[in-house]
């Protein structure tokens, strides 16, 4: 059973797009981890999903229903945490109630407000009963989720909750929310370049660019500047002095994605699997990272100014003996290179 | 300068004995002013909430009128209301001409700009994240508006606070509409008016140190108020 349905949702802000999703599923229970630069459409499609805003064209079904902000059925059951959440101006106590408060839940408040506290890691009796202004950033977002956690949501939307809290803070706020999914069965969509989240604990991963997902996952994303180069190539020069080869982009397209599927890995010095002329690019290795999996190993390889990241099994990565700082070759066919 | 002095020195008596007519003159200003001031807050509030809170067509436009309505004179505000409920006017029927009511009217259309301005102001330098934050924790419409006005009472309390100051110390509106009757109609700033231009400075100071006890009262309220929030 799918929680939510997204059918050809395009949502416009004065007249720019910035969002085009053809087709979506969210199974109920999962954990869905969003990744994609600033302004790829990650909080607009958590506010469409939060039914805050409806989308500009197409249909987002909840439950298989189509449902409009406001109404009863998303506002008991749905819920988000903004990136930078609001905490308003009264007491810890009365930020964490408000949301049951309006509600008209009231019975044993102060047994679930405290419970609510104690799952972000915040001990009642020194919490309670202070002002919001006098809360850290982290304990002001942990706060900002006990506020949502004491709903015991069906779906719980977070905007980047990590983004600027210390490592404790996002182990506590982490271990909150997977606690909501087993506790409650929450459903989670969770925006985050937290790699734990993404690749520990998320069931799926999105990768969005400017406002669609790409399938591809995890990759590169290329700026311009672009010269024009022979055959009808562009060429990005890059900082070290190698050149990227790419193909002359539709109109309007702007960034050249490498998709890692299609990437190939090769130590210097090796035959690489595919020999085109300007299509190797060398780097070396900055990151390793077992997947949830056991069985899979991203790794990210410093390229000039960029960072490649892509997937190989666990037995090739110790064949290879790839490790942080390992020289590598990459070479991709330039044909494969997509436009967003 | 002995002639201050003596106004100083009666106008103590004057507050001390209860005077008749100046505590005619502050009562008839309070009740005035208390009308004026609870119709502006009742319509202003939601008002300004609105004009704070939507994005509509024309908002801009509306939002220059409300600004322009701020400087109105309170005597064009006098010789409209006058006109409106004098025997003859379109409104004469409802006997409200040299009445505390009529007074009330006119400073209510004073006041009323203020509060919507102010109150819009307000709602308007409201974190943009309040509302998104509200309706993530399923507030419906009539909740995110009466936690948003909670949220900004400050910048509402200071709309009354002005707004207050203004309608207590206008006289056009009073004279006018009011005719600054005595026992019935004089308020504190007609009678204040009236008493300097017949030499009685002592009751126009008495009256004058009423205006600042109540602004002071006011702005001791607010400073409280302010604290506790």
């Amino acid at each position: 059973m799918y929680l939510y349905q997204i059918r050809d949702a395009d949502h416009f802000y004065g007249g720019k797009q910035v969002l085009s999703i053809a087709d979506l599923d969210i199974p109920s229970g999962s954990i869905t981890g969003l990744i994609g630069p600033n302004g790829s459409g990650k909080s607009t499609l958590l506010k469409l999903l939060g039914f805050l805003e409806e989308p500009t064209y197409g249909t987002i079904l909840f439950q298989g229903r189509k449902v409009a902000p406001f109404s009863r059925v998303v506002r008991s059951r749905v819920t988000l945490l903004p990136q930078e959440p609001y905490l308003m101006r009264r007491s810890v106590f009365d930020n964490v109630a408000y949301g049951l408060k309006i509600r008209g839940d009231t019975r044993d408040l102060k047994e679930r407000i405290w419970e609510a506290l104690n799952l972000v890691g915040l001990e009642p009796e020194n919490f309670a009963r202070r002002k919001w202004q006098a809360l850290s950033g982290g304990e002001a977002q942990r706060v900002a989720l006990a506020a949502r956690l004491v709903l015991k949501p069906n779906v719980l939307l977070l905007d980047e909750p990590t983004a600027s809290v210390d490592a404790h803070t996002a182990l506590l706020i982490r271990r909150a929310s997977l606690k909501a999914r087993e506790e409650w069965g929450t459903t989670l969509v969770v925006a985050t370049h937290d790699w734990q989240w993404l690749y520990e604990t998320c069931d799926s991963v999105l990768h969005l660019l400017h406002g669609r997902i790409f399938k591809g996952g995890l990759g590169c994303a290329v700026y311009g500047p672009w010269r024009i180069g022979q055959k009808e190539m562009l060429h990005k020069e890059l900082e070290d002095g190698q050149l990227l080869v790419v193909p002359k982009p539709e109109e309007g397209k702007q960034m050249a994605v490498l998709d890692p599927s299609r990437l190939h890995l090769a130590l210097p010095g090796k035959e690489p699997l595919l020999k085109w002329s300007g299509n190797m690019l060398e780097g070396f290795v900055i990151r390793l990272f077992l997947e949830r999996n056991g069985a899979t190993v991203q790794i990210a390889i410093k390229v000039a100014e960029l960072v490649i990241t892509l997937r190989m099994e666990r037995n090739r990565v110790e064949a290879l003996r790839l490790q942080p700082g390992k020289e590598v070759t990459i070479s991709y066919n330039p044909r494969e290179i997509e436009w967003f | 300068m002995g002639f201050i002095q003596e106004g100083f020195a009666q106008a103590v008596t004057l507050l001390v004995h209860r005077d008749p007519a100046t505590y005619s003159a502050i009562s008839t200003t309070l009740s005035a002013s208390g009308l004026a001031m609870a119709a502006s807050l009742i319509l202003g509030i939601p008002l300004g909430y609105l004009l704070g809170y939507l994005d509509f067509r024309f908002k801009r436009q509306l939002r220059i009128l409300v600004n322009t309505l701020l400087s109105l004179p309170t005597v064009f505000i006098g010789l409209v209301i006058y006109a409106l409920l004098t025997r003859n006017g379109p409104l004469g029927n409802l006997g409200l001409i040299f009445s505390i009511p009529g007074i009330a009217i006119g400073q209510t259309i004073l006041a009323l700009p203020i509060v919507i301005a102010l109150t819009a102001t307000a709602v308007e330098a409201a974190d943009t994240n309040l509302r998104k934050t509200l309706m993530s924790l399923g507030a419906n419409r009539r909740q995110i508006a009466a936690t948003t006005l909670w949220e900004v009472r400050l910048g509402i309390l200071s709309a009354a606070v002005t707004a207050t100051g203004r309608v207590f110390t206008e006289v056009g509106i009073s004279l006018m509409v009011g005719g600054n009757i005595k026992w019935h109609t004089r308020t504190i700033t007609t009678a204040i008016a009236l008493e300097t231009s017949k030499g009685e400075f002592g009751m126009g100071i008495a009256l004058g140190l009423v205006l600042l006890l109540i602004a002071l009262v006011v702005n001791v309220s607010l400073a409280g108020l302010r604290k506790r929030s």
